[in-house]
């Protein structure tokens, strides 16, 4: 009995560390961002500059909503799979294996069988993507909106891309470029430079655009109520009433369907950029032609 | 404080997100893909072992089958073989009961016949007896005095031949 309520003060500390970064970062909004006045659009605010060669380090709102989201998804993963059964499971085991085998099956489905432990990172794509758009809802920063921060996403799958290209040495690599013809090479590397950039700006402009219609949405909608509710007495004539209940339909699209969509969209591109950067017939050769050369060297001694 | 501008890359900016992605990457693989993956494991080494007990014990229950099944052909056979053995036995046991029955009637016909001849031939003997004195009897009268049977016995004896025979 005194176990298992010590479990669940475990638990809510466990949910308290999810919510509380949330919550930290919206207080942290309200005390030092200055309200914006009209139609405004800028990037993420900056809290404070640290001096760095080459740029200065910003630590702006899309850094901090970014961590707060991390702490938030590490907090919901311990919660998730505390206490995890093999027999008789409870809903929360249940949701984290649900994560885990969609994940698993997505990676299946979209990625060579050589990348079968590709899960845990697309499940990370997913969840910070996801979650870093969702913030939105509360009306802070979505780090997504920073291009900045999908450029870091981007970079680190195009580092993997080079990676599994250099799978089949660097003469390999240099060859893939005059696929299929050497007269495409130019092209080639375009498109080879393009991937991250597509990807980063695909993400980071869906998501922007998203802040973008919802600021001129209610703007608007401010505009329009002074318009036609203006002849109202007093103060109710002053309080936008047409700003009620409209952008909440727009944000469900904007906010939440489209975070997701984007979410899932980066997921798979990367599964798919991977996953066809490898070369696996060549690698399956080459490797058999060094297996070879080896047996051929240990035959000769 | 001011915003940063709307579209502006910052290489320090780049590489702290790239970082974050890598420890998310990190904490998701440490702290849900493992516990998660190794639940199912055992889930799934558990499945498989009572699989596999099941199928031992279905195994069993087969040959346990088996063995009960020719059980009970071989008492099938043997219930048979005692059934017809009983029959045989029985049937011998009636015949010998009726072949004796049979003889033993024979025997009490015979045994009647040959009473019934002995009491013909002694009724016959009685009947001549009688004869023999009625006509002694009879001729005694007839010749007024009397006749002796021994002096006679030779003409009595011819005469008793002739209804014997007679009567045969």
């Amino acid at each position: 009995m005194s176990q298992k309520r010590r479990l669940t003060a475990v638990d809510i500390l466990l949910l308290l560390g999810a919510i509380l970064p949330i919550v930290a970062i919206i207080v942290l909004q309200i005390l030092t961002k200055p309200a914006s006045e009209g139609i405004s659009l800028s990037g993420a605010y900056i809290y404070f500059t640290v001096d760095m060669p080459l740029q200065p380090l910003y630590i702006t709102e899309a850094q901090i909503n970014s961590w707060a989201v991390i702490i938030t998804v590490t907090c919901l993963c311990l919660f998730l799979t505390r206490g995890m059964k093999v027999d008789k499971p409870s809903a929360r085991q249940h949701l984290a294996e649900w994560i885990v085998e969609k994940t698993e099956g997505l990676v299946k489905d979209n990625m060579d069988p050589f990348f079968s432990n590709y899960g845990p990172f697309i499940c990370a794509i997913l969840g910070l993507s996801a979650f870093s758009s969702l913030l939105s809802l509360f009306g802070l920063f979505p780090p997504t909106s920073d291009l900045n921060v999908v450029g870091g996403w981007a970079v680190l799958v195009f580092i993997l891309i080079t990676y599994y290209k250099f799978k089949c040495g660097p003469w390999g690599y240099a060859k893939s470029f005059a696929q299929p013809v050497a007269l495409l090479t130019p092209i080639n590397i375009i498109s080879e430079v393009a991937t991250p950039i597509s990807m980063a700006f695909r993400h980071y402009g869906n998501v922007l655009s998203g802040t973008v219609i919802s600021v001129l949405v209610a703007s608007g909608l401010g505009g329009l109520s002074a318009i036609v509710l203006g002849w109202l007495p007093g103060v109710l004539g002053d309080i936008p009433f047409l700003r009620i209940g409209i952008p909440a339909i727009l944000s469900i699209y904007f906010d939440v369907f489209s975070g997701c969509l984007q979410a899932f969209i980066f997921a798979m591109l990367t599964m798919m950029y991977v996953s066809g950067a490898f070369p696996a017939e060549d690698y399956a050769a080459r490797r058999a032609k060094i297996e070879a050369k080896k047996q051929n060297k240990l035959g000769g001694n | 404080m001011q915003s940063l501008d709307i579209i502006s890359v910052n290489i320090w900016s780049v590489l702290i997100s790239l970082a974050n992605l890598l420890i998310l990457f990190l904490v998701i693989k440490k702290f849900l893909y493992k516990p998660v993956k190794e639940t199912l494991e055992k889930r799934q080494a558990e499945i498989d072992k009572q699989y596999e007990a099941a199928k031992k014990a279905e195994e069993s229950a087969n040959a346990n089958k088996a063995e009960w099944d020719s059980r009970m052909q071989t008492a099938q056979e043997t219930a048979d073989a005692m059934i017809k053995d009983a029959a045989d036995a029985a049937k011998r046991r009636g015949e010998t009961i009726l072949d004796d029955a049979q003889s033993r009637a024979d025997g009490i016909v015979r045994q009647a016949q040959a009473q019934a001849e002995l009491e013909r031939r002694n009724a016959e003997e009685g009947i001549r007896r009688e004869i023999v004195d009625i006509s002694t009897a009879l001729a005694g009268k007839i010749l007024e005095r009397e006749v002796k049977a021994d002096d006679h016995r030779v003409l009595i004896d011819s005469f008793l031949e002739n209804i014997g025979d007679a009567n045969d």
